[in-house]
């Protein structure tokens, strides 16, 4: 920081001049033009191989897209925050390759009208994406205290739970499982935006409890457990989202929350016990679910050996394996994998769940290979910003949000290969769909102001205007709501 | 494997001295009780359970990708050989000596059709149809035929430069169409099977099944599906390889098997004799109450048999004495030796040959009468023409059994060529007990007595055994022959059966004769 | 094998490495961080010296060491406790944000003060300014004497 070039030294002071402290971000810059010369070198290999000859095609989409992270980049620098430089360009590639997977998959898997425009499935990924990438953006520029998540965490949990009732009593069952609410024209999955909210209540109570659950105990007999009066509002916030993610039959909706819990949990308190104990329970109540639920049998069974019915329950499997197969160490490149029967993807539900598959095979051992990096670079970022965290709603915050999306991506690359019983969920930034975008990117967004090192002094004179003292109006009145909940 | 792993060691590699920093953080002032560690510390462990997450998810990338690709791939489920068989043309089957097989044509609306130059291989050859998929070789060497894979693992990674994704191998099996034809018109429309292989190398010489069906019309896209559902409404199940799949009772042709567990356990030399056999030639012998008869076709004599007389004139008595002396455990644990009781590994599908149920008291046998019963191959033995044709073919190869195989060698599209070698699948005996069944079975087809006469070769010394099976009152018992020629220094051994043909002297001797005749060119 | 299928493989390839190359410059990246971090670790951004505690705890004369974000109050999770009978739970938030340092307050009782005035949401504070919480009175000081 120290060592300003003359260019920069000439542009920052213009930018001052304006009323604008900037603060570079030359690593975030560089990072975004390997993103951007790798996904061009994609878009052309699919392009190329598309017309038989050497070409990029109508390359509007991916003209978009990269013009839309450097619209973020530059509001980052333009903003002065000076936050985590490698989160961006990270979800970027993800979401780029998401781009290129999405292009390349038949188009009619989903349309949509939007304002009179049908859009196919590339396109409808892109909006998306930009979508997530906006929220991402402002959560990140705007975001400067996190008190509004830290104070109230009891409304937090409610508002989940209520969200959860409510895709219960209103949602719409899509593929046997109840997980998608309908309101006017908008559908979304709040399983995924769930997932947050439940991040941000343990961090909440974690915080808040952690010196006592890490050194009291309460004794039953020879086992050692946590203070229970501590655990109990905690336990049962857990048990009642898991509850309902069961009868909504959202296993790996479940499997996640429970991970990510058991995650938070250990390093709240550094108790091994408590992620031993966690584990047993998981067993039992794994095993009471085989035992009382078909479904679950089902997915166990065909975990086990999806052979055994080719043609019916382990059909997707299979195929998911055959098109790894296929793939080999280097992939049949871009556009040359899956060969559809007419114009029917070898593999349903190719563009969400099995999207890792339709990866692996295009871009073979090494680019699955590499995508995994990508979601350990995130784990990375993540761990360090908890690290650097100066207090422990902070750090487990970070922790809980960074685990939410590596822990999800392992779920579904683990259920693609066989590692896991397939669950559906989805493949942060890559898979299609609209809410774990935009939620994916609300997480990426947290963590970067999370990771804020604080803004370049403001310009002075700035007075509280009426936005302000609305806020502060609303800070009361939800500080009221949380006083009565706890 | 590297990716995660490195991307891992570089991550806990730069989580440490943060941690270091903050465990260094003064402690709290005004000397209160310090709080609980701080989070940052909890976060190696966690960073180490996820290293050993993605370590597992790349393990299984490298599983299906590296380790399982080829046999995914070759799949016949796979809708890639779909796809393969859309963009490029079956590779093409030829028989031992260049005569095309099975080729491709074009069909009435301009799809590739497969075309079988001989209906009596289709057992063999099987079909290649957009309807039913594929069955036998079509189907075993599917991925090699559409080029899905090719027989050279250091080629896949080339391959992936080629504009032409898929390679199309020929394939150059060992069978011998000529021979083929003779034996299918010897079988005529009679009911039954032939095997006959090469027994030094394994190599399956030809293998017929009758009835069969015109794979030409299975493929056929107009009138496949009501041919198809023809065949599987007939009673003589001619979609059924006989051959390899067929469960047959052996009769005396399993004498050879007793044989080999009988001399190789010890429990009889060439030179032993039961006493009490003449006599039970009139009696029977009485086996806990149960009264083993021999045919009376058996010649009379009055000194009592020994081992290469006893085969000669097949006496059911001798060998019932001789699988008594063996033992239960040791005549399946012999026969085991010779592939028995497990699917034998072939290019076609099989089914495992029994000596037994199983599931008796008297390890497997329900009693001493079904052991001696299933000494000269009746109670429960139950075998697969293939299984004996490879019997036959262990002794004349003195004591190993080789590997049956279909396909010599494969021929990719740049005219390289793979050949596929004989393999030693089992050491059955030793040499000295070959030896000693070799000269009884020679005996048996040219001794003073011998029940196999009918299968003597003009001019080249044979060997053999004929085999009747009891099937059950009332019906005609299955004809059975195996042997080789020429005695000395085997070139071809068989199995032939006859299904209901009665006697094997009869029936299946002399077909076995004319076809190792044919195939040596010796002209009768 | 044609040009165009070669180049068709080195465009596919190369994607598939650039995706490498980008953990090459993330891994470069960390590896500066990496050796920035071991340079500068342990010296805190500055200090806060305690120069008046009536109930002791902390002790006046006190020196705490700041990180970049610092939670201040009575409760134990706080990274600077507090333990004065008119300081909240949870009373204040110091932080450094760029080039200068912020206390804000955190909804407390008997409220933040900065130099004697009562601080309204965040308020910047410089070297040498007094930050007043319950009884406890304390200045900020750079972490190196100069």
């Amino acid at each position: 920081m120290s060592a300003l070039d003359p260019n920069e030294r000439r542009l920052t002071r213009a930018l001052y001049r304006a009323g604008i402290r900037p603060h570079f971000r030359w690593r975030e810059l560089r990072l975004l033009l390997v993103v951007a010369i790798c996904l061009t070198v994609g878009w052309v290999s699919l392009e190329s191989f598309r017309q038989g000859q050497i070409a990029i095609g109508d390359a509007a989409l991916l003209a978009v897209y990269l013009v839309a992270l450097g619209v973020i980049h530059v509001a980052f620098v333009v903003t002065g925050r000076r936050m985590d430089q490698i989160l961006f360009p990270t979800a970027g590639l993800l979401a780029g390759i998401s781009l290129l997977v999405m292009n390349r998959l038949p188009q009619n898997l989903v349309v949509q009208q939007v304002g009179g425009m049908e859009l196919p499935l590339g396109p409808l990924q892109l909006v998306w994406i930009l979508l997530g990438f906006s929220l991402l953006a402002a959560i990140a520029i705007f975001v400067r205290s996190d008190g509004w998540l830290r104070r109230y965490k009891y409304t937090w949990a409610a508002a989940g739970i209520a969200l959860l009732l409510l895709v219960f009593v209103f949602g719409s069952v899509v593929g046997g499982a109840r997980l998608t609410l309908h309101i006017g024209p908008f559908s979304g999955q709040p399983s995924e935006l769930l997932k947050v909210i439940l991040v941000v209540f343990l961090a909440g109570y974690l915080a808040e409890n952690r010196a006592l659950l890490s050194s009291g105990t309460t004794r039953v007999g020879t086992f050692t457990l946590p203070p229970l009066p501590y655990l109990l509002p905690m336990l049962a916030m857990w048990g009642i989202a898991l509850a309902i993610v069961i009868v909504q039959r959202d296993l790996g909706a479940a499997l996640l929350y429970f991970l990510v819990f058991l995650g938070l949990l250990y390093v709240a308190t550094r108790r091994a016990m408590y992620v031993l104990y966690g584990i047993i329970l998981f067993l039992v109540g794994g095993a009471l679910l085989y035992v009382l639920f078909t479904h679950v049998q089902d997915r166990i069974n065909i975990w086990i050996d999806p052979f055994a019915d080719p043609q019916g329950a382990g059909y997707q499997v299979i195929r998911a394996l055959y098109a790894f197969g296929r793939g080999g160490i280097l992939g049949t490149g871009l556009g040359a994998g899956l060969p559809s029967v007419g114009d029917v993807p070898s593999i349903p539900a190719i563009h969400t769940d099995f999207v890792f598959a339709a990866i692996a095979e295009e871009m073979g051992m090494l680019g699955a290979l590499a995508v995994l990096g990508l979601y350990l670079v995130i784990a990375e970022r993540g761990f360090r910003i908890a690290a650097a965290a100066a207090d422990d709603f902070r750090a487990l915050l970070a922790t809980g949000l960074t685990l939410v999306i590596v822990v999800q991506a392992a779920i579904i690359a683990g259920g693609n290969l066989r590692v896991l019983p397939l669950t559906g969920v989805t493949l942060p930034f890559i898979s299609y769909g609209g809410s774990s975008l935009l939620v994916n990117g609300a997480v990426i967004g947290l963590l970067l102001a999370l990771s804020d090192r604080g803004v370049e002094a403001p310009p002075p004179g700035v007075r509280p205007n009426a936005v302000v003292r609305a806020a502060q109006r609303a800070r009361a009145v939800g500080g009221r709501i949380e006083e009565a909940l706890s | 494997m590297t990716g995660p792993r490195v991307a891992l060691q570089k991550l806990r590699l730069h989580l440490r001295p943060r941690l270091q920093t903050h465990g260094a953080t003064p402690a709290l002032p005004g000397g209160l009780p310090s709080g609980p560690p701080r989070v940052s510390r909890s976060l190696l462990p966690l960073t180490l359970a996820l290293a050993v997450a993605y370590a597992a998810l790349a393990g299984g990338l490298a599983y299906w990708q590296v380790v399982q690709a080829q046999a995914l791939t070759a799949d016949p489920l796979n809708p890639l050989s779909l796809a393969a068989a859309r963009s490029a043309p079956r590779g093409t089957i030829y028989d031992a000596n260049g005569i095309v097989l099975a080729s491709n044509v074009r069909g009435p609306n301009g799809e590739r059709l497969r075309q079988y130059s001989y209906t009596i291989a289709a057992p063999v050859i099987g079909y290649s149809s957009a309807t039913f998929g594929t069955a036998a070789l079509e189907r075993a060497y599917d991925a090699q035929l559409t080029g899905l894979v090719s027989l050279n693992p250091g080629d896949e990674l080339l391959r992936k430069f080629r504009g032409q994704p898929y390679d199309p191998s020929d394939l150059h099996l060992s069978l011998d169409i000529q021979l083929q034809r003779v034996a299918a018109d010897l079988l005529g429309d009679q009911t039954g099977a032939i095997v006959a292989i090469e027994p030094a190398t394994g190599r399956i010489l030809a293998l017929v099944s009758s009835p069969t069906y015109n794979p030409n019309r299975v493929v056929d896209p107009n009138d496949g599906r009501q041919y198809m559902a023809g065949l599987q409404a007939r009673d003589d199940s001619p979609l059924l390889d006989r051959a390899t799949q067929g469960l047959y009772v052996p009769g005396s042709v399993f004498k050879i098997v007793t044989s080999i567990a009988a001399l190789g356990s010890g429990a009889i030399t060439p030179q032993t004799t039961y006493p009490d056999q003449p006599a039970e030639l009139q009696t029977g012998f009485l086996v806990d109450g149960f009264r083993i008869h021999d045919f009376p076709r058996t010649v009379q004599t009055d000194h009592p048999l020994d081992y290469a007389e006893a085969l000669e004139v097949s006496s059911n008595i001798w060998f019932a004495h001789a699988g008594l002396d063996t033992g239960a455990q040791n005549l399946t644990d012999w026969a085991a030796r010779l592939g028995f009781g497990a699917r034998i590994p072939f290019d076609l599908p099989t089914s495992p040959s029994q000596v037994t149920g199983g599931n008796g008291s008297l390890d497997g046998f329900q009693d001493r009468v079904e052991l001696a019963n299933a000494a000269y191959g009746q109670g429960e033995v139950l075998v697969t023409p293939l299984q004996m044709a490879l019997v036959a073919s262990t002794i004349a190869d003195n004591g190993a059994l080789m590997r049956p195989s279909l396909v010599d060698s494969l021929t990719a599209s740049d005219g390289s060529v793979t050949r596929l070698e004989p393999q030693t699948w089992l050491q059955v005996c030793s040499f000295e007990t070959a030896q000693i069944i070799r000269s009884a079975m020679q005996q048996a087809v040219e001794g003073e007595f011998a029940v196999a006469a009918a299968a003597k070769v003009p001019g080249v010394p044979t060997a053999g055994k004929s085999g009747t099976a009891q099937v059950g009152p009332n019906v005609a018992p299955h004809s059975w022959f195996i042997g080789y020629a020429p005695a000395d220094a085997p070139r071809i051994a068989v199995a032939v059966i006859v299904e209901n043909g009665g006697l094997g002297s009869q029936r299946a001797v002399p077909i076995g004769g004319r076809l190792m005749s044919a195939y040596l060119g010796v002209l009768r | 094998m044609d040009v165009f299928t070669l180049s068709l493989w080195a465009l596919r390839i190369g994607f598939v490495l650039l995706i490498y190359a980008f953990f090459v410059v993330v891994a470069r990246a960390l590896w500066r961080d990496l050796r920035a971090g071991v340079a500068g670790a342990g010296r805190p951004l500055a200090r806060l010296l305690v120069v008046g505690s009536p109930e002791g705890r902390p002790q006046a004369g006190t020196s705490i060491a700041l990180d970049a974000v610092n939670s201040l109050g009575r409760d134990v999770n706080n990274s600077i406790v507090l333990d004065d009978s008119f300081v909240s739970a949870d009373h204040a938030l110091l932080t450094f944000r760029g080039r200068a340092w912020y206390v804000e307050d955190r909804g407390s009782t008997n409220g933040t003060w900065l130099n004697g005035q009562r601080v309204e949401g965040m308020a910047p504070l410089g070297y040498g300014d007094e930050v007043q919480i319950g009884q406890v009175r304390m200045r900020l000081e750079r972490a190196r004497p100069e």
